[in-house]
């Protein structure tokens, strides 16, 4: 055998792990992620099961239950109380997840698809486009994101759909910035010259080439994405402009009127907020897992 | 430098403008009539086109975008609708209020913080590191709004430590010469008053600067992590320098540049933030005022309150940009 096929073979051991497989490997002896599965594991699951883990119909008001004060606390009966018009707040809180899981979904799909698709644009085409594209991108920076979502909520009504939107589009200029550095990183590449030497046209280089490679920061900025779009959906329900209906069993709405009976009734706060910092934690803990286990320079050490 | 502040103030120009006229054109998308909700439910046709007029609502909106910017050149934001005071007016007392409340959450912030990140990058990998980094993760998955009102009530409802509402206690009763409290009551040589407007701006500054405190410990610990590893601290450790030395003169001073720009970012998160702590607290400052303006649909303080935020914001990031290019000499200013 001679020393040129040792070493290739040499080569093809090293390189069957590749890059998610790598990821995967330190992503599962990471505990802290392993905490943000189970917690996003639990999330979702309440999500998707709230009807049959949901003892109670989250909206059914019961003013018996009050004997004329609000609010009696945890029971047998009613495991995390009941609030000041006698519904279940366990059973809202577990609704609760539907609301949060969807406008985080949707909210931060909205953000991403509009920003990598600016992003990528902006990157690729440079010149003109970029210069618009970017300087529209900077305008919207320049209002603070809460802010920005406040008003656009309030411009479309107040409700779940504005909700999505409103946090959706303030997403936007932060993942079209975070796909135009990357595109632009990636553009002086090896393999994007040695394409073009050769004759790929420019769209195959931008999907095949480019974008593939820009994914990974991109997931870690989505998974982070979703905790601050839970966190800032649940502001703008406190804030009054969660569902019309105010009997949703929105985690935010359902925190504000809590003010008036934190001295009575401070399980009423209490629990909501522990849910929404429940899941966001989650989130977080799994976008900070990724974060380290995708990073280039921490490749090949398990 | 100076050259560089110019292209930065010139780069400026067009996004101020973007700004006002998308921030414009905004409230004139906002459903609802500003007239009919100004005059309430026994608005007849007549008071309503009368209204309309009064405030240019029925003229072209390029016209009125127009009239409104040389307005605001001069200096004039317009008048509430609701409270029928100068927009400017109403700013000059509730923008002292947030930035009191900001400066606070972020004095904070910076306190905690960077000593935390430090001392938990000294001892990477220990306890005391691996609590801190527990605590700013949870610091920054707690909603403000849900940390403000756990402090309020166990700190102001149970406890009564501190108090509920607002900026300051019935009883005083001093001048308000610049709005910012704490400081008015340090002109006036009241140390009543002043200890009780520090008093009112605990909680609150506690709540809104979890965040930022979370993030800078954070950003601190990594930045002192990597410098740590450095040619030029190694050599100064071979040297014989003692490891406090090293620690001030080396470590600490090049691990506090990014420090120095994440504190600058937070000027906006600080003022999302601001929205909701002020309505928990009762704050009157920006935040609260332009929550109740979205629900009055009182046009002209949400156009100029909104105008004005942005730019402070866009203000404040060019003084972070430029101090950065200061700190390190690495920036290049072209």
């Amino acid at each position: 055998m001679s020393v040129a096929q040792l070493e290739s073979e040499e080569i093809q051991l090293e390189a069957t792990s590749g890059l998610w497989s790598d990821a995967w490997r330190r992503l599962i002896r990471n505990p802290a992620a392993i905490i943000g599965f189970v917690l996003v594991a639990l999330f979702v699951f309440t999500a998707l099961f709230a009807g049959v883990i949901a003892p109670y119909d989250p909206r059914e008001q019961n003013l018996d239950l009050l004997e004329g004060s609000c609010c009696p606390g945890p029971s047998a009966d009613h495991w995390f109380g009941v609030d000041d018009l006698g519904r279940d707040v366990f059973s809202r809180v577990v609704y609760g997840a539907r609301f949060s899981l969807l406008i985080g979904v949707v909210s931060v799909t909205v953000g991403v698809t509009f920003g990598l698709l600016l992003g990528a644009m902006s990157g690729f085409f440079g010149g003109k486009t970029d210069t618009l594209v970017m300087r529209f991108m900077d305008i919207m920076l320049s209002i603070p994101g809460l802010l920005m979502a406040i008003g656009i909520a309030a411009m479309l009504g107040p409700g779940l759909l504005s909700i999505m939107i409103a946090i959706g589009v303030v997403n936007i200029p932060i993942f079209a910035r975070l796909l135009r550095g990357s595109v632009l990183g990636q553009k002086g590449n090896d393999f994007v010259l040695a394409a073009r030497a050769v004759g790929v046209p420019r769209r195959t280089i931008l999907f095949s080439h480019i974008l593939p490679n820009s994914i990974s920061p991109l997931i870690v900025a989505a998974t982070l994405a979703l905790a601050t779009a839970i966190i800032d959906a649940a502001g703008l329900g406190f804030l009054g402009l969660g569902p019309q209906d105010p009997s949703t069993p929105e985690w935010g709405t359902m925190l504000t009127g809590t003010v008036r009976y934190l001295q009575t009734a401070p399980f009423l706060a209490i629990i909501p907020g522990l849910a929404i910092v429940i899941s966001v934690l989650g989130f977080n803990l799994i976008g900070d897992g990724l974060r380290e286990a995708l990073d280039p320079k921490l490749r090949g050490r398990t | 430098m100076l050259r560089f502040v110019v292209r930065r103030l010139m780069l400026l120009l067009p996004i101020l403008i973007g700004l006002s006229i998308l921030v414009f054109l905004w409230v004139r998308a906002l459903p609802g009539d500003p007239a009919a909700a100004l005059l309430g439910e026994r608005a007849t046709e007549e008071s309503i086109a009368q209204v309309r007029e009064q405030y240019g609502l029925d003229r072209p909106v390029y016209i009125q975008y127009l009239a409104y910017m040389r307005l605001v050149l001069r200096g004039d934001l317009g008048t509430s609708i609701k409270s029928r005071r100068p927009i400017t007016e109403e700013i000059s007392r509730r923008f002292p209020a947030t930035v009191e409340l900001a400066g606070a959450a972020m004095l904070f912030a910076v306190v905690v913080g960077i000593p935390l990140g430090f001392f938990s990058a000294k001892r990477h990998g220990g306890v005391f590191d691996n609590a801190s980094l527990v605590g700013s993760l949870l610091g920054i998955s707690i909603p403000i709004f849900f940390l403000a009102l756990i402090l309020k009530w166990l700190f102001a409802v149970e406890l009564g430590l501190f108090p509920t509402i607002g900026r300051q206690s019935a009883e005083i009763s001093i001048d308000h010469p610049t709005n910012f409290y704490v400081l008015d009551g340090i002109i006036a040589l009241d140390p009543v008053a002043t200890s009780d407007a520090i008093w009112h701006l605990v909680l609150p500054a506690i709540a809104l600067g979890s965040i930022p405190l979370a993030i800078i410990a954070r950003i601190t610990r990594a930045a002192v992590l990597d410098v740590q590893n450095e040619d030029y601290v190694r050599t100064a450790r071979a040297k014989g320098l003692a490891s406090s030395i090293v620690d001030r003169r080396h470590v600490f001073r090049n691990a506090m540049l990014p420090v120095v720009t994440i504190i600058g970012l937070q000027a906006g998160l600080l003022l999302s933030g601001a929205i909701l702590t002020e309505t928990v607290f009762a704050i009157p400052g920006m935040g609260s005022w332009l929550a109740e303006a979205i629900e009055a649909r009182d046009y002209p303080v949400l156009q100029g309150g909104i105008l004005f935020v942005a730019i402070i914001f866009v203000l404040v990031n060019l003084v972070v940009d430029v101090s950065y290019a200061l700190v390190d000499p690495r920036v290049r200013l072209s």
